[in-house]
């Protein structure tokens, strides 16, 4: 047991430079993917056909496809077409399609479930449609959508553990490498596992307490 | 014997041979009204019949497929595009009273009332709160500006709904079935309200069930069934002598139950 904590303490230093890698990425791809998704929120039932026919592209894509595979496509992929990118911009953008994809439908479900009454109320005050958009229906939509939105981020950052098969040096492929260079791979990625339990468990937490707190008056 | 004075006063609401179908049932029939400013004609009917589809087309919540709609000067012809500059006039003209509110839940009781004041009659923080106050205060309700509508009772929630649409100065209140969605201890709190707005001289269209409401404080009684107007006249005289057999057949259920 007491080597257990030893070599815990000796693995720990790399493991938590894994683990800020695996927090920039998961921070980066929501930074990104959360406007673009709430532009695809609006895109997927637009009346324009060109943006409705990308956002819908891009949104079942985005949700078809396996983060693995968007991961390797950009990495391995793009170069045969000419864009090269380091492993953690190519894994960025893979995530940041995904977060897109998924927080998308996730705030559109959030927007359509405003009570219509409450649009009528606002237009029947003569509020205009832009009026009605940003002062009624993004603020409840918003709030509707963030209990999910928050379980959705902490299922990416667990996601982000699979950026270690393009090389990017977040806490998981820091787990394997230490566990290859030392055969501790029982006491390495136990580690590992506790790191990443002890941001998402939390973070769950917050979720949920976000969540009762926000709906307090509703 | 004395004669009343007659004042011929211009309508504020008038609409003409209106009419609209949802594919093959046919919910309003060549309805045509007109309402002079300054009185409160009650609209009674079975459900189906037309009336809160009546009301709804008045704000193009509902949209006509034929007829015209004049509100305080601004003109709507079905079937033609309606800019989004008369739309918002005739809505800020019309104040709009839902069965269920329809309060904003995420605002205070304060901010239902001041946002579209700022937003649509471009009024200052300061000077939106001040008439909400006012309002508010006349509601008996100055206590709750900084609640949030669900901490209060149904009867204060219509009451903050009354209060937001008088708010923008409309030159006519659209009521539909207010006091419908609450008790009736609460709806009296409410129908106090729509009184006192009516003895201030505010022109009134309301859809109700409320038979003595209709009876004592409507000018204009107008009974609907099957998408048309039936039956229209002092309220006193169609309730006591109704011309129509179906409103007689509505009267007894209404009345005798």
């Amino acid at each position: 047991m007491n080597t257990f904590f030893e070599d815990f303490a000796t693995f720990a230093p790399a493991l938590v430079g894994g683990l800020r890698i695996s927090l920039l990425l998961t921070g980066a791809s929501l930074l990104f993917g959360l406007p673009i998704g709430l532009i695809f929120a609006f895109g997927v039932t637009a009346k324009n056909k060109i943006l409705r026919f990308v956002s819908v592209f891009f949104v079942e894509v985005g949700r078809g496809a396996p983060a693995l595979v968007l991961l390797q496509l950009m990495y391995y992929g793009l170069p045969n077409a000419n864009i090269t990118l380091s492993s953690l911009a190519s894994a960025c953008l893979a995530l940041t399609w995904t977060t897109a994809a998924y927080s998308g439908e996730l705030i559109r479900g959030g927007l359509q479930a405003v009570p219509e009454g409450e649009i009528e109320g606002s237009e029947a005050l003569g509020m205009s449609r832009a009026d009605t958009m940003r002062f009624v229906i993004i603020p409840q939509g918003m709030r509707i959508a963030l209990p999910s939105l928050m379980g959705f981020a902490v299922l990416l950052f667990q996601t982000t553990s699979l950026a270690y098969s393009v090389a990017v040096p977040e806490l998981m492929s820091q787990a394997y490498s230490t566990g290859s260079s030392t055969f501790k791979y029982l006491t390495v990625f136990i580690a590992a596992g506790l790191l990443y339990a002890a941001i998402s468990i939390p973070a769950t937490w917050l979720s949920v307490w976000l969540e009762k707190s926000m709906s307090k008056h509703l | 014997m004395t004669l009343q004075p007659v004042t011929v006063t211009k309508p504020v609401v008038e609409v003409r041979h209106l009419a609209k179908a949802y594919s093959d049932t046919v919910v309003l029939r060549d309805v045509c009204l007109s309402i002079p400013a300054g009185t409160v004609t009650a609209m009674i009917g079975p459900s189906g019949a037309g009336k809160s589809t009546l009301l709804r087309c008045l704000n193009l919540l509902e949209q006509p497929d034929s007829g015209e709609i004049v509100i305080d000067g601004h003109r709507l012809t079905a079937g033609e595009r309606v800019n989004p500059k008369d739309l918002a006039a005739l809505r800020r003209s019309a104040g709009m009273v839902f069965q269920h509110f329809n309060l904003f839940p995420h605002l205070t009781v304060l901010r239902n009332v001041s946002l579209p004041q700022e937003r649509v009659l471009k009024k200052s923080r300061a000077e939106a709160n001040a008439k909400s106050m006012e309002l508010l205060t006349r509601m008996g309700l100055a206590d709750k500006a900084d609640q949030y509508p669900s901490r209060c009772s149904g009867g204060q929630q219509q009451r903050i709904a009354i209060a937001r649409a008088l708010a923008l100065d409309p030159r006519v209140m659209l009521f539909d079935e207010p006091t419908s969605s609450l008790d009736p201890e609460v709806g009296v709190e409410v129908l106090e309200v729509m009184k006192e707005l009516a003895a201030e001289g505010m022109t009134m269209i309301v859809v109700t069930h409320e038979m003595a409401f209709a009876a004592n404080v409507a000018d204009e009684l107008v009974v609907m069934a099957d998408g048309g107007i039936i039956e229209s006249g002092p309220p006193r005289q169609i309730l006591q002598d109704p011309q129509h057999e179906r409103t007689r057949r509505f009267l007894r259920a209404v009345l005798d139950r």
